[in-house]
């Protein structure tokens, strides 16, 4: 037999066992993709710490960081770079900033889908209401006398709002500071 | 009843006349024994580096560009001397052939006088800026930093008492560093005496409306009151005393004033009942019509408006004499508008100084004219001037000549403090630079 001939025999049998390789390798690629256990992805946001009291806030939050903060707090959603480049900008032009971030404030409540409790939900659970805002504005728990001097306040002041409590806040020193 | 109320409100009244003098927000007991010799001061930071030559030398082209000699002055409510007759692009209309008509019936410098050659501090406009408003050199300022050295603005407040709105400083941008202007960060005075602030061309424009010109209005007792003292205590709760909380001294009377004239201005901008400079087709003129609005809502002691339109010239001659002869119309159209308000009126003085001049020589730049254009970095740029009007001020009066200069850009700063009280405690804190005199004392 020559070697021609030989290799001729051969051929055939090589080709066989290719293929059942290639159909093995096929089956156990399949079988390994539907076979995979589904995992359970969950995204969620981390969790952010409460501060214990407001002396653990020690710097000052730039004008981008103050704006993008409370648009959330008001609003609950995230503002666009593109505003809050705006509003930087207007910040700047204007010397008093204590004037520029009440305007602000000002008008941020005169927009329709801003988020805020009614009088009634505040009244109806007024340490809940006041709680809930600590936890928006300066991201603490109000102490207790904290929240007996604002529950007192808001009783005896029959024009506040849950609107002016949030203006109060936003418009607070503690409110600049992270 | 009455006349119990009627004792009542005047033992009120005569003790808060009694006792106001001691209550200066400066913490002074009294107010500043310097005399003033006007109640009001206007300073126009003129007009973003300009040429001796174009300016005060009246040499239009004939200075500047080879083959082009065409003299004559394009600042015709400033100063007086015969329009150029030539090649005239400065104006309105196609080509700029025709300059704006004369605002005011005689020059200010026929209403006032002229230092016709005083030396700059600086070449560069920051640097400049702050020899006019610190009266102090440059060295150990940055760029994009306070004023190393108190300010105008602080001086005033500090010494003299003025409050909060008794100063301000308008620019016409928030570029350049310029809202860092209004207060130094000196340790012993800084933003509690600083200066009120507006770039009008933003805090006005349309972004600055749809963000801030839609503000809800409250009550003041039934609403902001107890919104305000619900804030006072949270802040009682909050100890951080960096002092990155001070703030500029703006009364709650203050604020609302100042919210209320921003809300004016949102108004009349909608209304299309902004005064404007007849002529208002660059920022300079815009600006000048906004501090023309502030003037007569505020009637403030001391007021800074910032020009800079003229600094195209780095790379468009032609602009910068249409920008030269704007910014001459704008201060045309502010002297006119001071004398209509009835409080300033006869009562104000205006100084218009160049921050900064430009240079002897051209770069290598062409605009549509083939005109060179112009930077500034050299010993020309140096070359500034002075020019003032107002109670006290010598008429037809020039001091010091081309190439004999006499005074500093930083005794603007001085001449302020000058005539409004306080030079002698300007003096005394010795913070100005070497040299700086009053122009009062040198006429």
């Amino acid at each position: 037999m020559s070697m021609q001939e030989s290799n001729n025999k051969i051929a055939p049998v090589q080709e066989a066992g290719l293929g059942k390789l290639a159909v093995l390798a096929t089956a156990a690629a399949v079988a390994l993709q539907s076979c995979k256990k589904d995992t359970d992805v969950m995204y969620e946001l981390n969790e952010v710490a409460l501060y214990s009291d407001a002396s653990d806030k020690t710097r000052l939050k730039s004008n981008e960081q103050f704006v993008s903060i409370l648009f959330t707090n008001l609003f609950q959603s995230g503002i666009s770079s593109d505003i809050v480049f705006e509003l930087n900008e207007c910040f700047l032009s204007i010397g008093d900033q204590e004037v520029a971030r009440e305007v602000l404030i000002s008008n941020f409540f005169n927009q329709s889908n801003v988020q805020l409790p009614t009088v009634d939900e505040m009244m109806a659970d007024m340490d809940l209401f006041i709680e809930n805002t600590y936890r928006r504005f300066f991201v603490r728990m109000p102490s207790e006398g904290e929240k007996t001097w604002v529950k007192n306040f808001i009783n005896n002041n029959p024009y506040m709002t849950p609107e002016l409590v949030y203006f109060s806040f936003a418009l607070s020193n503690e409110y600049l500071y992270y | 009843m009455i006349r119990r109320d009627f004792i009542k409100k005047s033992a009120l009244t005569t003790a808060g006349a009694l006792a106001s003098p001691y209550i200066l927000p400066s913490g002074r007991l009294f107010a500043p024994s310097g005399n003033r010799s006007a109640d009001h001061v206007v300073m126009v930071m003129f007009a973003g580096g300009v040429r001796h030559q174009e300016s005060v030398g009246m040499r239009y082209l004939d200075d500047s560009q080879v083959g082009e000699p065409y003299a004559g002055n394009i600042m015709n409510n400033m100063l007086t001397g015969e329009a150029p007759t030539m090649k005239i692009v400065y104006g309105t209309g196609e080509g700029g052939l025709n300059p704006i008509p004369t605002i005011l019936g005689s020059s200010l410098q026929s209403q006032g006088t002229l230092f016709s050659e005083v030396q700059a501090l600086s070449s560069g406009h920051f640097g400049g800026y702050n020899s006019l408003i610190q009266g102090a050199d440059f060295a150990g300022q940055g760029l994009k930093q306070r004023p190393v050295n108190p300010t105008i603005f602080e001086y005033l407040r500090r010494h003299g008492g003025y409050k909060a709105t008794d100063t301000w400083f308008i620019a016409n941008g928030i570029g350049g560093s310029l809202p860092l202007l209004n207060y130094s960060a000196h340790e012993d005075y800084g933003i509690q005496y600083g200066g009120n602030f507006f770039a009008p061309l933003v805090t006005f424009d349309d972004q600055g409306f749809e963000h801030l010109g839609n503000a809800k209005i409250y009550h003041p007792e039934n609403e902001l009151s107890p919104m305000y003292q619900l804030k006072a205590f949270l802040d009682s709760n909050f100890t951080n005393n960096d002092g990155m909380l001070n703030s500029l001294g703006n009364t709650e009377e203050e604020k609302q004033s100042i919210k209320a004239f921003m809300k004016l201005m949102y108004e009349k901008i909608q209304n299309g009942t902004l005064t404007l400079p007849p002529v208002t087709d660059n920022g300079d003129t815009a600006t000048v019509g906004f501090t023309c609005e502030l003037l007569s809502y505020f009637k403030p002691a001391f007021t800074v408006v910032n020009l800079s339109g003229v600094d195209t010239c780095h790379s468009n001659f032609s602009g910068y004499v249409k920008a030269l002869h704007r910014a001459d119309h704008a201060v045309g159209f502010l002297w006119d508008y001071i004398q209509q308000i009835p409080e300033m009126a006869g009562n104000t003085t205006i100084i218009c100084v160049p921050e900064c001049g430009r240079n002897d020589e051209p770069n290598a730049i062409l605009d549509e004219n083939n005109w060179l254009a112009y930077d500034h970095s050299d010993l020309n740029s140096l070359r500034i001037w002075s020019l003032m009007a107002g109670p006290n001020i010598p008429a037809n009066n020039i001091v010091g000549s081309e190439g004999n200069p006499i005074g500093l850009a930083s005794d603007a700063m001085m001449t302020v403090a000058d005539i409004l009280g306080v030079k002698a405690d300007v003096q005394n804190a010795g913070m100005v630079a070497y040299g700086t005199n009053s122009f009062l004392d040198l006429m």
